[in-house]
C-alpha cells in the first residue's frame, strides 16, 4: 500500500521520477472524474427534485429598491412600482417553472408581450430582466449591472414603471428563485380592463419595438415541476450544487498542487534532472484557477 | 528570509511576465465590471497565455519537446475544464 501510494504521489525510477499523478493520463483521469461528478449532480436533480438548490434572501420591495438606486446613480427618476406589471413577472416566472424552460420566449412561443398582455397592460415601450439562483439581492444586481443588455433596461430613460416577481419553484429538478423584472410606459389612459386577445401580436405601437435582453442559453433539462410560491422567507434545507462544485474542485486542485510541491522538493532533494514541465508555474496558474472558483458567484441571468 | 527557486534566478524576467500575466487575469476578473461571459474569456486568455508563455520558455531554456508540450496542454485544459464545466 505504502509502495502504491509512493508511486503515485513522490518522484522515483519506477514512475520515470514524475509523480504519477502529475502525468497527463492521470490528469485526463481527473477532468473525466470532475465531468461524471457534474453528471451525478444533474442526475440528482433529475430523479429526485427538490434536493439540491440555491438559497436565496430576495424580495421584490429589496429589488424595487436596487433599481431605483441604480436609476438614481445614473440621474434618472425612480420607476414607478406597478402592481399590474408586478402580476405579469410573477405570471412569467409561474409559467417558466410550469413548463420548466429558461428564457424569454418559452418553447411554445409564448413571448414576454404575452404576459403583459394578459394583465392588460397595453405599453409604448416595454422590456424584461431574468434572474435566477442568485441569494441576495446585491449579487443579482451587480449580475445585471454588469451586463450592458440588462443594465440597459434598468436605466432606460423611457421606462416609467416596473413590476417585479420573485419566485421559489424547481427548475431543471433544482430548486431556486426566478426573479422577473417587467418595464414599461403605459400608453395614457389605457391600463384598465379590457377583453383579452386571443392571438399574440407585436407592440401595441409598431414603431417603437419592444426591447427583449438575452445573454445565456436557457437550460431546457426535462424535470417535474413543482408548485411555486410568492417569495416572503427562504428556509435553506436543500445541497447548494455550487458548494458541492466548489470542495470537488477544491480537493481535485488542492492535491495536484500539493504533489507538484512534493514532486519539485524530492526531485530538488535528489538532484534529478528530467526533461518536464515547470512545476512552479503549474503551481501559480493552478493557483489563480483555485482562486476564480473559489470566489466564483452563484447566479444566472437572462 | 524569501527563498527563491534555482528556476525563477536563472530566467526572472520570463516568470516577471508570467505573474503579470496571472496578476492582470486576476485584476480583470475580479475587479472590472465584466459580464459572467467576458469572465469566462478572461480564464481562456489565461490559459491560452500560460500555455503560449510555456512555450516560449522551454524553447529558450532549448528543452521544448512533444512531452513538455502536452503537458502544458492538458494542464491548461484541466484547470480551464474543471472551472467552466462547474458553473459557466
Amino acid at each position: 500500500m505504502k509502495h502504491k501510494l509512493s508511486y503515485y504521489f513522490i518522484p522515483q525510477e519506477k514512475n520515470n521520477y514524475r509523480a504519477q499523478i502529475l502525468k497527463s493520463g492521470f490528469l485526463m483521469l481527473l477532468v473525466g472524474f470532475y465531468i461524471i461528478n457534474q453528471s451525478v449532480i444533474k442526475f440528482i436533480g433529475a430523479v429526485k427534485p427538490g434536493v439540491l438548490g440555491y438559497s436565496s434572501e430576495i424580495t421584490a420591495q429589496k429589488v424595487l429598491n436596487s433599481t431605483n438606486i441604480e436609476r438614481q446613480n445614473s440621474g434618472l427618476p425612480p420607476l414607478k412600482y406597478s402592481s399590474v406589471l408586478s402580476e405579469s413577472a410573477t405570471k412569467k416566472a409561474n409559467d417558466m417553472f410550469a413548463n420548466n424552460y429558461w428564457a424569454h420566449t418559452s418553447p411554445s412561443g409564448t413571448s414576454p408581450w404575452d404576459f403583459f398582455k394578459a394583465v392588460d397592460y397595453h405599453y409604448s415601450i416595454a422590456g424584461e430582466n431574468l434572474a435566477r439562483d442568485f441569494y441576495d439581492t446585491e449579487s443579482l444586481m451587480n449580475g445585471w449591472m454588469n451586463s450592458p443588455t440588462h443594465k440597459a433596461n434598468i436605466i432606460n430613460t423611457k421606462y416609467q414603471e416596473i413590476g417585479i416577481g420573485v419566485v421559489n419553484g424547481t427548475l431543471g429538478g433544482i430548486k431556486t428563485t426566478l426573479v422577473v423584472q417587467h418595464f414599461g410606459t403605459p400608453i395614457s389612459g389605457s391600463n384598465t380592463s379590457k377583453p383579452k386577445e386571443t392571438k399574440p401580436k407585436t407592440a401595441v405601437n409598431p414603431e417603437i419595438k419592444p426591447e427583449v435582453v438575452s445573454n445565456l442559453a436557457p437550460d431546457n433539462k426535462v424535470a417535474s415541476p413543482t408548485n411555486s410560491k410568492i417569495l416572503s422567507e427562504q428556509k435553506t434545507d436543500y445541497i447548494n450544487p455550487l458548494t458541492i462544485n466548489k470542495i470537488v474542485g477544491a480537493i481535485i486542485f488542492g492535491l495536484i498542487i500539493i504533489v507538484l510541491f512534493v514532486d519539485g522538493y524530492f526531485t530538488l532533494k535528489n538532484g534529478v534532472n528530467r526533461l518536464t514541465g515547470s512545476n512552479i508555474s503549474h503551481i501559480g496558474f493552478l493557483l489563480i484557477i483555485l482562486l476564480f472558483m473559489l470566489y466564483q458567484r452563484q447566479g444566472t441571468i437572462f | 528570509m524569501i527563498i527563491i527557486p534555482k528556476e525563477i534566478k536563472q530566467k526572472p524576467v520570463e516568470y516577471m511576465v508570467l505573474a503579470s500575466i496571472f496578476l492582470l487575469g486576476l485584476l480583470i476578473y475580479f475587479f472590472a465590471d465584466i459580464s459572467p461571459h467576458s469572465q469566462r474569456l478572461v480564464v481562456y486568455f489565461m490559459a491560452a497565455s500560460y500555455f503560449f508563455w510555456s512555450i516560449n520558455h522551454h524553447y529558450r531554456r532549448g528543452d521544448l519537446s512533444v512531452s513538455i508540450i502536452v503537458e502544458y496542454l492538458v494542464m491548461a485544459l484541466f484547470g480551464i475544464a474543471l472551472l467552466t464545466a462547474s458553473l459557466f
